[in-house]
């Protein structure tokens, strides 16, 4: 940026040069800054920290299915985990709210059964509400998670079913090439 | 996330992705103000319209975990949207709020987005942006990076 340019400019958005002119200026204000932040630190409500992680929450979760995760994870499981735990200090009081048992909700955490729809419905309700005065949030992104994750984990065990399933699919009437049937 | 056409006042959804090398082909110091080819090895950001490649704003960023700390090492907006007549408003402000976002994906409850502006501007980031100055560093951190985010983050 030319000085005479940045001297004409009255706007303080056209552009602002954030670098440290050396490492020793990025340490000292890097230290001054975080004890600074430290102090700050010590006022933060319970309120503001569960805010901060379910706004947390929702990023991963959106993160998670803008792309595809080629390896077996469960990710729905995780993201449940996180968000049960970061409001409650009682798994069981959760379960209670959504009106299912702390043994369903356990064995769902611990993917020892999938999710119903009744569950994820309710799930949705009860996130809605929450978000509700947290930030923007879009309640199907609980289904978008869990169906995403079964996309990804079918894609990523191709190799694990494929070549038994492919002995017992047939096509009797398969499509010409294209540009084949005019010869 | 939103930007203003400042002569109607008709709101534009924008994305931000990242740059990739063949942008750097278009972004030009004349247009962008900063010699952005030296940042490509810093995590670099457009903000374009949807349904357009036209760059109307570039954040360069430095992720600190070890401070849980983003820091914006450059920001600007495009020469055609700065000053009195800018077509677009809220470039900025939809940029810091993407670091914003991510120092919070990242960190949480401990996130932090820096800037280091020169002393005439730093004023400005922290009466529109609600940062805190620490020596000559600018800072947001819970809760007003919550509300930045709740400000830009929304159709």
């Amino acid at each position: 940026m030319t000085k005479a340019y940045r001297n004409s400019n009255t706007d303080p958005e056209f552009g602002v040069d954030s670098r440290y002119p050396s490492k020793t200026a990025y340490q000292s204000e890097a230290t001054a800054l975080m004890e600074a932040r430290l102090e700050r630190m010590i006022n933060m409500s319970k309120d503001q920290v569960i805010r901060a992680k379910l706004m947390q929450l929702k990023f991963k979760m959106e993160e998670f299915i803008k792309q595809p995760v080629y390896e077996q994870h469960y990710f729905f499981s995780e993201f449940l985990q996180s968000y049960v735990d970061i409001i409650y200090s009682k798994r069981t009081v959760f379960a209670k709210d959504i009106g299912t048992t702390p043994v369903k909700l356990s064995q769902i955490i611990n993917n020892h059964r999938p999710p119903q729809d009744d569950f994820i419905l309710k799930l949705m309700i009860h996130s809605e509400r929450i978000y509700k005065d947290v930030c923007e949030f879009q309640k199907e992104i609980w289904y978008q998670v869990y169906f995403h994750e079964k996309l990804c984990n079918t894609m990523s065990t191709q190799q694990e079913w494929k070549p038994k399933l492919e002995q017992e699919v047939y096509v009797s009437e398969p499509i010409v090439k294209y540009g084949e049937n005019k010869k | 996330m939103v930007i203003v056409k400042t002569s109607t006042g008709e709101k534009h959804h924008i994305v931000i992705t990242p740059v990739n090398t063949n942008d750097y082909k278009t972004i030009t110091k004349k247009r962008y103000f900063f010699d952005w080819k030296k940042e490509n090895i810093f995590e670099v950001y457009k903000l374009h319209l949807i349904n357009s490649n036209d760059i109307l704003g570039l954040i360069s960023l430095q992720r600190i975990p070890t401070e849980w700390r983003v820091h914006v090492r450059l920001l600007t907006v495009s020469v055609e949207n700065q000053g009195k007549h800018k077509e677009f408003a809220n470039i900025a402000g939809n940029l810091l709020a993407h670091a914003a976002k991510i120092a919070i994906s990242e960190y949480a409850e401990l996130a932090c987005v820096s800037l280091r502006p020169k002393t005439e501007i730093a004023k400005h980031y922290m009466e529109k942006y609600h940062m805190i100055a620490t020596g000559l560093t600018l800072s947001i951190e819970v809760p007003e990076i919550l509300n930045l985010i709740n400000r830009f983050d929304h159709d």
